[in-house]
């Protein structure tokens, strides 16, 4: 999948095509509003990551102009302005998702990947994980082909872990993705800790490898080379 | 005291004062005047007598009693007198004292010395200054009346334009966006204070819009560089080199960075609301909120075991949907952070209150401080300190009204819709 990034935080920027890029996506960077919008115009791309401000111009006329162009484009704005209505507009006229800065790289990845199905198996699509297969639209689990009965916390979980897999999530990131803004974080770590712990239980129970890595006082990681 | 009050009794009192005195003065310059009139009067009468005495050439033709203004008695050969002098005599037919002038003095007749005294009545003389008096006191006492009612009436019209520059100054609010306009007035000192007050206020509204708009920014400008740290330490994070223990470091470094980023947006969002950036308003059913948000707690309540009450009743309440969530959010947060295992976190609605009560120990301190902005009851450092804080700016911005009372254990946050 082919990324254009257009921020103007050359640091940002470069953080998130790295971690991109280790991915498999193939990225680009964008750091102003014309380059942006000659890049768009020059080449085909399946997603733009897109900040509000830029130097030159406004981020949402960017995704007006490639949204006009190809309809199936994927978008996610990266903002670092909380504003409902900024929010509003911007899924209005087309964006798939709202991040708000500083967001986890976790959560990007995941939203890049719903927005890699939605493009490539048109809603149509499963998740693959050697013996574990998640169909996201029906919010459902395998094991074996064995149904799992998961919560929907535990769910969330599982996609997010799967969205992520080979990566380390923070405890912090974990939070966030499950309670957003209205958890303190502090708060969650325990919860955290008692859904995992169910999810694991249930996954083993079936015959799944134990993927789960807790790295202590860090967070998880979904270690897919384990048992091989 | 008033200053008008002041300047009228300051008026009133050396009026009264001047008035009295010139009265007095005016009443001896009359008498003296009139004595003056009497004397020479008694003077004409004198020689009148003198002359007739000498033409009468006997006592017998001369008149001889008080009521004929005259008495004509025998007096030792070495007395020669003449004074006029003030006395009283009884008038017959009135039947009361009166004063008189009198003059007395000596003449010789035939040899024989006689002491003469004649009588002028002043009667007439006094009832005239009284009444000369009397009209001047009436004439000054209306004359003050008059300039005192004047004094009044205009000064209360040209007061009018302070009192309302007063009134509009109390009830100045920053916040408010009411635009403060000065009643303009036809007295120099009154505009002029308008104008400074005007120009006064313009220059703390524009500071403090200032302010505000640039707490705005930098929260906002904070944002980004906290994404660079955030993103850059998860990029770390991933590098299969590190040992566990670096890991960790790197996870305490983004743990702050986040709080630090939550902070920063929750006083973002403070400055939002003060800046009334969430005007329109729709009804919002608080118990289905209240409902929707205990699903976010769910875990929070189930490992405190909280037994939850939720209001038996909903009113549709008008105000910001998104200032709605967050109020009720923070309040829900705040109720089950606050409380003890197996205590109890209750809801009830009706059409002027909302109250939310949960279990928990007394708070230790000022309890007035509860609302403000990084005060902790509890040395928890989980909280951020803002969550009151959010709720009272937000009701204060839709016009409710939120009290605190603690009673059988429980803590009770009320906010009164009207």
């Amino acid at each position: 999948m082919k990324i254009l990034i257009i921020e103007d935080e050359k640091a940002l920027s470069d953080a998130v095509v790295n971690y991109l890029t280790a991915e498999d996506y193939l990225c680009e960077a964008a750091y102003d509003y014309e380059t942006a919008v000659e890049k768009t115009e020059l080449y085909d791309y399946d997603c733009v990551l897109v900040d509000i401000n830029l130097p030159g111009g406004s981020g949402l006329d960017i995704i007006r102009l490639v949204k006009k162009r190809k309809k199936s484009m994927g978008i996610i704005i990266i903002s670092a302005r909380n504003s409902l209505d900024d929010k509003i507009e911007g899924l209005d006229i087309g964006a798939d998702h709202y991040l708000t800065k500083p967001f986890h790289l976790a959560e990007l990845n995941a939203q890049l990947k719903s927005i890699h199905r939605r493009i490539n198996f048109d809603g149509n699509n499963q998740i693959i994980i050697n013996e574990i297969k998640i169909l996201p639209d029906a919010h459902q689990v395998f094991v074996h082909d064995n149904l799992l009965k998961l919560t929907k916390k535990e769910y969330e979980l599982m996609q997010f872990f799967a969205a992520n897999k080979n990566k380390v999530i923070t405890k912090t990131g974990l939070a966030e993705h499950l309670w957003g803004d209205y958890m303190e974080v502090a708060d969650s770590y325990d919860f955290i800790y008692g859904h995992i712990k169910n999810l694991r239980k249930k996954l083993l129970a079936n015959g799944c490898r134990d993927y789960i890595q807790t790295i202590y006082g860090v967070g998880y990681k979904f270690d897919t080379s384990i048992g091989n | 005291m008033k200053l008008l009050t002041r300047t009228n009794l300051n008026f009133l009192s050396i009026s009264l004062f001047i008035f009295l005195v010139g009265l007095i003065v005016f009443y001896f310059l009359l008498r003296k005047q009139v004595d003056a009139n009497i004397n020479a009067e008694l003077a004409k009468k004198e020689s009148n007598i003198r002359s007739e005495l000498n033409m009468a050439h006997g006592m017998e033709k001369a008149p001889q009693s008080p009521a004929d203004k005259i008495v004509i008695v025998p007096a030792p050969a070495d007395e020669t007198v003449r004074a006029f002098t003030d006395t009283i005599l009884f008038d017959e037919r009135a039947k009361y004292y009166v004063p008189h002038r009198q003059l007395e003095f000596t003449t010789e007749i035939n040899g024989q010395k006689f002491l003469v005294k004649i009588y002028k009545s002043l009667a007439e003389t006094d009832s005239l200054i009284v009444r000369i008096l009397l009209l001047l006191t009436v004439v000054v006492v209306m004359l003050i009346v008059a300039l005192l009612i004047l004094n009044l009436h205009t000064s209360q019209k040209a007061w009018h334009s302070f009192y309302d520059t007063l009134e509009k100054v109390s009830h100045y609010d920053l916040n408010s966006q009411q635009e403060f306009s000065l009643q303009s007035s036809d007295i120099k000192e009154f505009n002029d204070l308008n104008r400074v007050l005007t120009a006064m206020t313009d220059r703390i509204k524009n500071d403090y819009y200032n302010l505000k708009e640039y707490t705005e920014n930098a929260s906002h400008e904070i944002q980004t560089p906290l994404a660079v740290i955030t993103s850059k330490l998860e990029v770390l994070l991933q590098s299969d080199k590190l040992p566990e223990k670096e890991l960790k470091t790197i996870t305490d470094a983004l743990e702050a960075s986040s709080k630090l980023s939550r902070l920063n947006k929750t006083l973002l969002l403070l400055a939002k609301i003060e800046n009334r950036q969430f005007p329109e308003t729709k009804e919002v059913d608080l118990k289905e909120l209240i409902q929707n948000h205990l699903e976010n707690f769910e875990e929070l309540i189930e490992t405190k075991q909280i037994q939850v009450k939720l209001p038996e009743s909903s009113f549709p309440i008008k105000m910001n949907p998104f200032l709605a969530d967050i109020m009720i959010a923070n309040l829900i947060k705040n109720g089950l952070r606050h409380n003890v295992k197996g205590g109890k976190l209750e809801f009830d609605i009706n059409e002027e209150k909302l109250i939310v009560s949960n279990s928990g120990e007394r708070i230790q301190g000022d309890e007035e401080q509860l609302f403000n902005r990084f005060y902790k009851a509890s040395s928890s450092d989980k909280s951020t300190g803002l969550g009151l804080a959010i709720v009272q700016k937000i009701c204060e911005v839709s016009g409710f009204q939120v009290q605190y009372a603690y009673h059988e254990n429980l803590h009770q946050f009320s906010i009164f819709f009207k």
